[in-house]
């Protein structure tokens, strides 16, 4: 056993020799091998990172997409569609007594009073409610709330895919007719319209139910075509008892130049025509026949900047009238042929957040007569008014109106003084108004 | 009645690229990408305010004739866009076809609140939507410029891709640039009128302490000024930010008051004529603020 130990002891050199060759080729071995795993893993590091960046765009950079899901109007409007409410309240003061003013028509034009009262008015709180319906309709609804309960003004689809230039706009809406009549009362200039819409229209404006068709075509300028069939249902121009059916259409066109950055002209042609059944002519009649209203509108605006710019806007209105006209005291009936115009012109300057703006409105210009139960009538004093106001705007939602009118449109020899202090408020998602 | 059919639906095959762009560092870097194969329409003038625009009819016809509108999103162009797009009776541009392109689906926002209301003045609800001023998100933006430029022409697809190409090689030589300058504006503290430059202080490194208007649209009242001067004694920032058209004659006399330095960026692309596309839009911008 001893001799076998002591052998081996003696192995012990020769053994360590043979291996510390063999340890040294080992460990060189192993050094290489750590070396190359060593370069692998620093490869494989820069994988790693060259995955992580290409990797960030996806990450907060991303493709999100919302606003195509979100629709025209930005924020989602699948659930829930674009909502707001204007609320125009004034107080309004007058010389005239509140029930004459109820009865102050415009003799020769209209027998339709003032419907106002003196003190504080709500003239409504108007919900506005849009969204696209689809890929093919956006929906519109205005519906103002009075104290008499909700009405629909306006519910109307547009459409939005139909080949270029073409679109579709039906169901109950106000009409492209003149300038000021599709405007609503918050967006308006003034506290009230000029004294020609009252005279041929009335203070609801030409809101119908029917279907319109406008055209844009590819032009060096905008020039955009309109056709109208409408219910004619309007009180002052038509009436709903006129003629069962459809019995009133309307053709515009509105054209467009801008003359360097700061200054556009829009105007152009309206016709309004149709069956007509009205007790607006004078007190005690009823005239039936038909009714054209012609309009042309001019409007300039120029805008240097977002604080100062300057419009000036006019309307000539023609109405002519053909039919006959029923005296119901005396059950007599006359023909009745007449043509009547008026016109207004107004300007508004504007400076940081105020308005400054005046108006004048005249009626029936080039003649001095006018038809009443088939005699004519002197005029004495054509029916005029002369308006000024300032307005101050604190932002786009909140607006503070003054406004003094001088009223002599009756012919009665006495002056309207009026005065409006107007607040026109409005929250949530709105639309934004065209030019 | 089918032939004009087929000539409206399909997809752009003669003549150029009819490109309308709203803000004018949309139409630049538009340009950059396209450059003789499309016709770029800007609406916005450098000298206007963006957040105050009115849909005009020439802008309504130029949008009836576009193949493709672009627009800086984020709520921004809310006043005028989506009436635009109804108003201008073309199928192409509809929210959702390759035809409306929103550029902010491109980029990472900030600021956005987690809830808002108009009493705090006019906020952007979606998130701060000047980012024109950050080059890591206008990188992407062009990206996607150029995607949709090809999938609405595909003809020229190879034309636009090595456009971009070029555009990322510049753009790598620029940062490089901007990143010297990053390192000597970093620390500095600045009053700013508007919140505009929010990207910028967050990309160069800088801080924004305190607005001149009170809320986003308001203009700042005389107690605010008080403060603000009082302020500006106390925490000694380095120059009031502000662009030549919004907020200069506010940021002046308060300067006056104060003796602090104004310093006028440009709010986009052609303010001057040394600010000719977005590369040196950035340029000027840094330049000035050193």
């Amino acid at each position: 056993m001893r001799i076998f130990l002591c052998l081996l002891f003696l192995l012990i050199p020769f053994s360590k020799s043979f291996g510390s060759d063999d340890i040294e080729q080992r460990v060189k071995t192993l050094e290489d091998f750590s070396k190359t795993q060593q370069k692998t893993i620093e490869e494989q590091q820069g994988v790693i990172d060259e995955l992580k960046k290409s990797q960030r765009p996806d990450e907060g950079y991303g493709r999100q997409k919302t606003t195509a899901a979100g629709g025209l109007f930005g924020g989602s409007a699948l659930s829930n569609p674009n909502i707001s409410l204007v609320v125009n309240s004034f107080f309004y003061s007058s010389n005239i007594s509140g029930a004459e003013l109820l009865n102050r028509g415009i003799p020769g034009f209209t027998t339709a009073g003032i419907d106002r009262q003196k003190g504080f008015n709500l003239d409504s709180a108007e919900l506005f409610i849009f969204a696209p319906v689809d890929p093919y309709f956006n929906l519109y609804a205005n519906i103002p709330v009075t104290e008499n309960g909700a009405t629909v003004e306006e519910a109307y689809f547009i459409t939005s895919s139909l080949p270029e230039g073409l679109q579709i706009k039906g169901g109950k809406f106000k009409s492209g007719f003149g300038r000021i009549n599709s405007q609503h009362p918050h967006a308006w200039d003034f506290a009230d319209l000029p004294i020609v819409y009252r005279a041929f229209i009335g203070g609801e404006g030409v809101t119908e139910k029917g279907i319109q068709l406008t055209y844009l075509p590819q032009l060096p300028v905008y020039m955009q075509l309109g056709v109208e069939a409408l219910q004619g249902e309007n009180e002052a121009l038509f009436g709903p008892d006129a003629k069962s059916g459809p019995h009133a259409y309307g053709v515009f066109a509105k054209a467009s130049f801008d003359f360097g950055d700061d200054s556009t002209i829009l105007f152009g042609p309206s016709v309004l025509t149709g069956n007509t059944k009205t007790n607006s002519v004078a007190k005690g009649t009823e005239f039936t026949g038909t009714s054209t209203l012609y309009d042309i509108e001019f409007t300039y605006k120029w805008k240097p900047s977002k604080v100062r710019s300057f419009i000036l806007q006019s309307e000539y209105m023609l109405r002519d009238q053909k039919g006959d006209l029923l005296n119901t005291a005396l059950s007599a009936v006359a023909p009745l042929k007449r043509s009547q115009d008026g016109a207004y012109i107004q300007g508004i300057y504007q400076i940081e957040r105020w308005r400054i703006g005046a108006r004048y409105d005249l009626l029936e210009i080039f003649k001095n007569q006018y038809l009443l139960s088939g005699s004519e009538q002197a005029f004495g004093e054509k029916p005029w008014r002369a308006t000024g106001d300032l307005e101050f705007n604190l932002t786009e939602f909140s607006r503070i109106r003054l406004q003094y009118n001088y009223d002599r449109s009756a012919s009665d020899g006495r002056t309207n003084n009026e005065v409006f202090v107007q607040l026109i408020l409005g929250i949530g998602a709105h639309a934004a108004h065209p030019f | 009645m089918i032939f004009l059919f087929s000539l409206t639906t399909a997809p752009v095959a003669f003549g150029k690229v009819n490109v309308v762009a709203t803000l004018p560092w949309i139409g630049s870097i538009a340009k950059a990408i396209g450059k003789d194969k499309i016709e770029v329409t800007v609406l916005v003038k450098p000298t206007q305010d963006p957040h105050y625009v009115e849909a005009k009819p020439s802008m309504i016809l130029a949008a009836r004739k576009a193949d493709i509108l672009m627009y800086d999103g984020l709520d921004l162009e809310i006043g005028y866009v989506p009436l635009l797009i109804e108003s201008s009776r073309n199928p192409n541009i509809q929210p959702g076809k390759p035809g409306n392109l929103d550029c902010s689906q491109y980029i990472m926002p900030i600021e956005k609140p987690l809830s808002a209301d108009r009493s705090m003045g006019d906020v952007h609800l979606l998130g701060n939507p000047h980012y024109h001023f950050s080059p890591e998100n206008i990188l992407h933006v062009t990206e996607g410029i150029a995607d949709a430029l090809s999938q609405i022409d595909q003809d020229n697809a190879n034309f636009y891709s090595a456009n971009l190409t070029e555009f990322k090689d510049r753009f790598k030589e620029k940062q490089k640039q901007w990143s010297d300058k990053a390192l000597k504006l970093k620390g500095k503290r600045f009053i700013a009128y508007h919140k505009y430059f929010e990207y910028l202080a967050k990309d160069f490194g800088f801080e924004i302490v305190e607005y001149v208007e009170p809320k986003p649209g308001i203009p700042a009242s005389a107690a605010h000024i008080v403060r603000l001067i009082e302020l500006i004694k106390q925490k000694k920032p380095d120059a009031i930010l502000t662009t030549p058209y919004y907020g200069l004659q506010e940021s002046e006399s308060l300067a006056k008051k104060t003796g602090l330095k104004v310093i006028i960026l440009p709010q986009d692309v052609g303010v001057t004529d040394a600010v000719k596309d977005w590369f040196s839009f950035m340029d000027q911008t840094l330049l000035l603020l050193d």
